[in-house]
């Protein structure tokens, strides 16, 4: 290999990118050339004078050019919990965790009490105890009423939730629909299957906290 | 904004930056501003080198426009820093590519030990560096600061520049060849 080659390849060895053959052909030639050696001790000047860099702000105000391009925006509250999770500190996650041992408590009191501010029946998996007498609920007047409700209101909000919440909101819905639709046509064969009833009152229950959440969130945006 | 002096970054509070993000996240515009402020020094720096210092400050508003539109995708899965770094690097990359020519200057290097000004001398070494730096020829230039300044790898650079990580060697050497002969031999700092 003539000096010019060895030149070539002193990147790599300085970078350690030469196989061990290589890097040991390079080394040998450094031994006996002298003009390769003060290139080397060049370049290796010049890497570590590129790592010491320092960064410097512009000799102008660049922030005037900026505000005028960003325009204000609004996030949905799903967004700020999520982003501000990260924040929490200790004490703020025993107070929620309290909050919701509270509300959930105080939910089921209402559930079991028959709490008149409980606008309809709690929606239940219907175990079939006898077949022949526990058919599987297609239908419930109350649950129907308030998820056509909750529909109408989250359709007359939605332009005030942000577009991507919109569309997780949508497809979420969509993949709850498709399981309803699909414990319904098993139903069809098999109405006492415990299985069955279950998993569509869980679709059902998951729908309509959804679309409560959902509509709540566009209401109060 | 007020403070706006030539120097070295402010020391940051994590935790502050931290809410600072999340807030700017959530469209508050004065927290977005204390972001900026914060990282402004690098970014610019990175900018200005990549680009030899042309259309550095445009582009550096370019940057900023585009981490306020993009702050909603940015899940926390990296640091902030790494992530807007990143970000900085592909808008310089999309100007490159809008400049049609610079792939021909990239596959010319053979000839660009032509181009080189000579050798800019003054006492502060750093500037002698900046200097000569924005004198290597676009393609050279950007691979030397992504690999020797901000601490890519080629097989990255290769990804980011579509090119391969042979090109991407070869600029290197390429790059620090110039830079070597443009800031002379014997220089002091290379004598120890």
């Amino acid at each position: 290999m003539t000096t010019d080659a060895f030149t070539e390849r002193l990147s790599e060895y300085l970078d350690g990118e030469l196989s061990e053959a290589e890097g040991r052909q390079v080394s040998e030639h450094l031994a006996t050339c002298q003009d390769c050696r003060a290139t080397l001790k060049e370049l290796r000047g010049v890497v570590s004078e590129a790592a010491a860099l320092r960064d410097t702000s512009p000799d102008r105000d660049l922030w005037r050019g900026i505000t005028p391009r960003i325009e204000p925006r609004r996030v949905s509250p799903f967004r700020r919990a999520i982003r501000s999770r990260l924040t929490f500190t200790l004490p703020q996650l025993a107070a929620a965790g309290l909050t919701l041992m509270v509300l959930s408590g105080g939910l089921v009191w209402m559930a079991r009490s028959g709490d008149p501010r409980a606008d309809f029946q709690p929606v239940t998996a219907l175990v079939a105890t006898d077949p022949a007498l526990t058919p599987a609920n297609f239908a419930d007047r109350n649950y129907d009423d308030a998820i056509a409700d909750l529909q109408r209101t989250l359709d007359a909000e939605r332009t005030k939730l942000d577009p991507e919440t919109v569309r997780v909101l949508e497809q979420n819905l969509k993949s709850i629909d498709d399981a309803i639709d699909q414990c319904r046509r098993a139903l069809q064969a098999d109405p006492s299957n415990v299985y069955l009833n279950t998993h569509l009152a869980d679709a059902r229950q998951r729908k309509l906290v959804l679309l409560r959440r959902a509509a709540a969130a566009a209401i109060g945006s | 904004m007020e403070a706006f002096a030539l120097g070295c970054a402010p020391v940051l509070n994590t935790a502050d930056m931290t809410d600072d993000v999340a807030l700017a996240a959530s469209g508050d515009v004065s927290a977005f501003e204390r972001v900026y402020q914060a990282h402004l020094p690098r970014v610019h720096s990175l900018v200005r080198r990549m680009t030899g210092g042309r259309d550095a400050d445009e582009l550096t508003q370019d940057v900023f426009v585009r981490v306020w539109q993009k702050l909603g995708s940015f899940r926390g899965d990296s640091a902030f820093s790494t992530w807007l770094h990143r970000l900085a690097v592909n808008v310089v990359i999309e100007r490159f590519r809008a400049e049609t020519t610079r792939r021909r200057k990239l596959r010319d290097g053979d000839d660009i030990f032509a181009t080189i000004a000579a050798p800019v001398r003054s006492r502060d070494l750093s500037m002698d560096f900046e200097t000569a730096l924005a004198t290597l020829p676009d393609g050279a230039r950007e691979i030397f600061v992504l690999h020797d300044v901000e601490g890519y790898k080629h097989h990255e650079i290769a990804s980011l520049l579509d090119i391969s990580a042979g090109t991407s060697k070869a600029q290197l050497h390429r790059a620090r060849m110039m830079l070597r002969r443009q800031l002379g031999r014997g220089r002091s700092g290379y004598d120890h």
